[in-house]
């Protein structure tokens, strides 16, 4: 395994050919709290570990998230492959355990949780979510696959690239504004993915901070608070304690 | 030393005791178990729509003068221990998530973005920046050939903001820009996010200041000092931030006023013959019954939709197309102001999700200047988003799948700063009703907007200014998101019927006694954040109202040349 030195930002897409990330295997192996697909830069960063500090209402929305699970609700069993290959590629999710966006998203229509606004050339979200899925199943079977879920990774890949750039066209994509779609399903599927604390885990963010605050807001490692967590870097902090445990 | 400078922190407001009224244990307002009740039939002197910056200020003034007030609010009468939460997500309930429909070539964004919902209204959810307009602000058609001039200049509005800030209360260095003032607080300490952001602005000779957030800084009466954990957008549960539920409301209740939560308006009554309003018609939350509020007068402070939208709904014979009508004027002039974003990637960690999101903050391009190629100007402000927010950040530049979990991964390592650009008013961006109805029957708000070209030279100079600063500042990578924030305008003030909704007091233009006190009346925006603004313009008619100088007697209240 390759080790880079977080303080550069050559892995960053920006700043790389084609604008993709560097294989994941150079990050290092969480230690400590669940992570999707087990990686991450906070290897011993659990955001559980001060759980104790929460207050009891925030603590109950957070671990909610934890237990979200099917069957499905709003989406269909025609439309329940699609729907998690789609969540799964748009999100890199490609092994367990997996953040369960599916049935978070899927939650999210069947509650009827309305965003505020509707473009005047657009159904309700959750039938845009529909004609969507139908669109990605139609293509893929053009392709001569079953359905979009059916579709080798790289293809999938492809195809959502096509979509987030508003090129896919044809049967139900022709009955919507496509770069509008890919913004309404892009809106449901990025805070449903970040509300949960696996989310949290990866990016070292310090979750819920009520009522217990910060108090060092200064930058750099050294000011951490206790319960935080520095970056993984290229050292190898258990080689350096030589304490596995 | 000056006096104002010896005594920061310890001066409090003059007539508002709501920071003493807050309990230190609890985050409810305690006066809500003892709160006044009036029946339906019982005319009040004052109706209000809304329970936000507009309504509860004007409540709040009018009951310390013994007026008898109903405030009508659609949603909920919050209880912050046990409503809100330390959550980006679970916050989403303080957020108009109603059906509106968006149009246009330029649709806004609305909902989380910029409406809010409940006792309180959006700023419960605002990050705090409690900045003045500035005085060319009230009269940018003369000076600058552009927008609107205001009926009022900033003289009007000079005193009620000195008493709002002291009021929140704001916290700031002293304030370099447009009438250069003092904070009642000291400048809060800032993160390292924010001083890099700073570093990057003093290489190009930008300059900053730390504020002004509306954000306790120390003790003001029970009202405890900010805890510096960042949720400033999901509500404060510290009480902490400043917003009509702590600042207002708490000092309205315990003057009598009633704050009839979860009560839809959907129509001011008119009364025909005499053209004077009688009450509001409201539904309940959970009934399909329609109530009326009668009352002297009506104040609908719903914002700048809703108040258009209500507006639009009260159809009667003498006002057909709806109230304050006549002139086709309801729902123009709607303003948001552009609120680009730049992240920067430093080589340390800087954890943005610290401390409240507003920190720094500059009005050095906040007027005209020529060699810009464009009228009217911007802000800077440091913001700091979340890790949804961060995503849609990531996906705004274009990035999905590995790419985005990539740059997500290295969330701590990002600062961001934003700007707030002027956008012109203008006739065409407009609140309509749609033909869609919602579930109580009423036809959903649709608003459609057009940006002028004058708007996207601002919008993309001022974003190369806050690239630059963050690459002067060391970033070794930068993205950006074209993004919209806060509402204005929709109902103007103005000196003739032909081209505004209201007067200078306020007052719909043929209307004996409704007034709109909200954003809605702004005929320019500035590049300032609203709220405060819209709380010294309620603080204003309040006084013009309590001395009579606003009340009408005659129907017919014709334009009055300025």
């Amino acid at each position: 395994m390759s080790r880079r030195d977080v303080r550069r930002p050559d892995h960053l897409p920006n700043l790389r050919p084609g604008r993709q990330p560097p294989e994941p295997d150079w990050l290092p192996r969480q230690r400590r709290g669940v992570t999707p697909q087990m990686i991450g830069r906070y290897p011993d960063y659990d955001v559980f570990a001060a759980e104790a500090s929460w207050d009891e209402e925030t603590r109950s929305v957070v671990k909610q998230r934890l237990s979200a699970h099917g069957p499905l609700r709003f989406f269909t069993h025609e439309e329940e492959p699609a729907l998690r290959a789609f969540c799964d590629v748009t999100t890199a999710q490609d092994a367990e355990p997996r953040i369960p966006l599916a049935e978070m998203v899927d939650a999210k229509f069947a509650d009827g949780k309305l965003d505020g606004y509707r473009y005047d050339d657009m159904p309700e979200d959750g039938e845009t979510w529909r004609r969507v899925l139908r669109g990605l199943d139609e293509q893929a079977r053009t392709a001569g696959a079953d359905g979009f879920a059916a579709l080798p990774v790289v293809e999938q890949e492809q195809m959502i690239e096509a979509f987030a750039h508003g090129e896919l066209s044809g049967g139900a994509f022709e009955e919507l504004n496509v770069t509008r779609a890919w913004s309404v399903c892009m809106r449901a599927i990025l805070s449903e993915f970040y509300s949960h604390p696996w989310a949290w885990n990866e990016i070292g963010f310090g979750g819920p901070a009520y009522p217990r605050g910060y108090m060092r807001l200064g930058q750099g490692v050294e000011v951490l608070e206790p319960f935080e967590r520095p970056g993984a870097t290229d050292r190898d902090p258990a080689r350096e304690t030589g304490d596995a445990a | 030393m000056k006096l104002t400078r010896l005594l920061k922190g310890s001066v409090g407001p003059r007539a508002n005791d709501s920071r003493f009224l807050l309990d230190v244990h609890t985050r409810a307002i305690p006066g809500r178990t003892r709160m006044r009740h009036y029946s339906d039939g019982e005319e009040v002197d004052l109706v209000i729509v809304g329970a936000g910056a507009g309504g509860s200020v004007l409540a709040q003034r009018l009951a310390r003068r013994g007026w008898k007030i109903v405030i009508l609010e659609a949603g909920p009468f919050w209880d912050p221990d046990a409503d809100w939460v330390s959550d980006e997500a679970g916050s989403h309930q303080l957020y108009w998530t109603e059906p509106r429909v968006i149009g246009g070539e330029d649709p806004i964004e609305l909902g989380k973005n910029n409406s809010g919902r409940g006792v309180g209204g959006s700023m419960v959810h605002y990050a705090g920046y409690a900045p003045r307009f500035h005085p060319s602000d009230f009269a940018t058609r003369t000076r600058d050939g552009v927008g609107a001039d205001w009926p009022i200049s900033y003289d009007a509005l000079k005193p009620h903001y000195d008493e709002v800030e002291r009021e929140l209360p704001v916290a700031g260095q002293d304030w370099p820009w447009g009438d250069p003032h003092s904070y009642p607080h000291s400048p809060h300490p800032i993160t390292g996010a924010a001083a890099r952001i700073w570093q990057g602005a003093r290489e190009l000779d930008i300059a900053m200041r730390v504020g002004p957030v509306a954000i306790v800084n120390g003790t003001f009466g029970n009202r405890p000092h900010c805890i510096y954990r960042g949720y400033c957008l999901q509500g404060c549960k510290v009480n902490a931030k400043g917003s009509p539920y702590v600042s207002h409301l708490p000092d309205a209740l315990e003057h009598g006023v009633e704050v009839r939560a979860q009560s839809m308006a959907a129509a001011v009554e008119i009364d025909d013959p005499s053209g004077r309003a009688t009450g509001v018609r409201y539904i309940s939350e959970g009934s399909d019954e329609h109530r009326v509020q009668r009352a002297r007068a009506v104040a609908v402070c719903g914002y700048s939709i809703e108040t258009p939208r209500l507006l639009l709904q009260s159809t009667s014979r003498r006002h057909p197309d709806g109230l304050g009508n006549g002139s086709d004027q309801v729902g123009r002039y709607v303003m948001v102001q552009g609120a680009s974003q730049s992240a920067g990637r430093f080589p340390e960690e800087v954890r943005m999700y610290k401390a409240p999101p507003p920190e720094v903050s500059s009005e050095q391009y906040y007027e005209t200047d020529e060699r810009r190629g464009f009228a009217r100007g911007f802000s800077i402000q440091t913001v700091s988003p979340l890790p949804i927010g961060w995503a849609e950040h990531v996906l705004a530049d274009g990035h999905w799948g590995r790419a985005l979990r990539e740059y997500m991964r290295d969330y701590n390592h990002w600062a961001t700063v934003g700007v707030l650009n002027e956008l012109l008013p203008h006739p065409d961006n407009r609140v309509t009703l749609a033909d869609e109805k919602d579930r109580w029957g009423l036809p959903v708000a649709r608003m459609d907007y057009n940006l002028s070209d004058n708007d996207k030279r601002n919008m993309a100079y001022s974003t190369q200014v806050i690239k630059d600063i963050l690459r002067a500042a060391g970033a070794q990578d930068v993205l950006t998101i074209q993004r919209f924030a806060h509402l204005v305008g929709g109902a103007r003030m103005g000196t003739s019927a032909d081209e505004s909704v209201v007067d200078a007091d306020h007052r719909v233009w043929g209307t004996p006694n409704v007034y709109l006190c909200d954003g809605s009346v702004c005929p320019t925006q500035g590049s300032a954040n609203p709220a405060l603004t819209i709380m010294a313009l309620a603080s204003r008619l309040a006084d013009r109202l309590s001395t009579g100088a606003a009340v009408g007697g005659a129907a017919d209240h014709r334009s009055v040349a300025a």
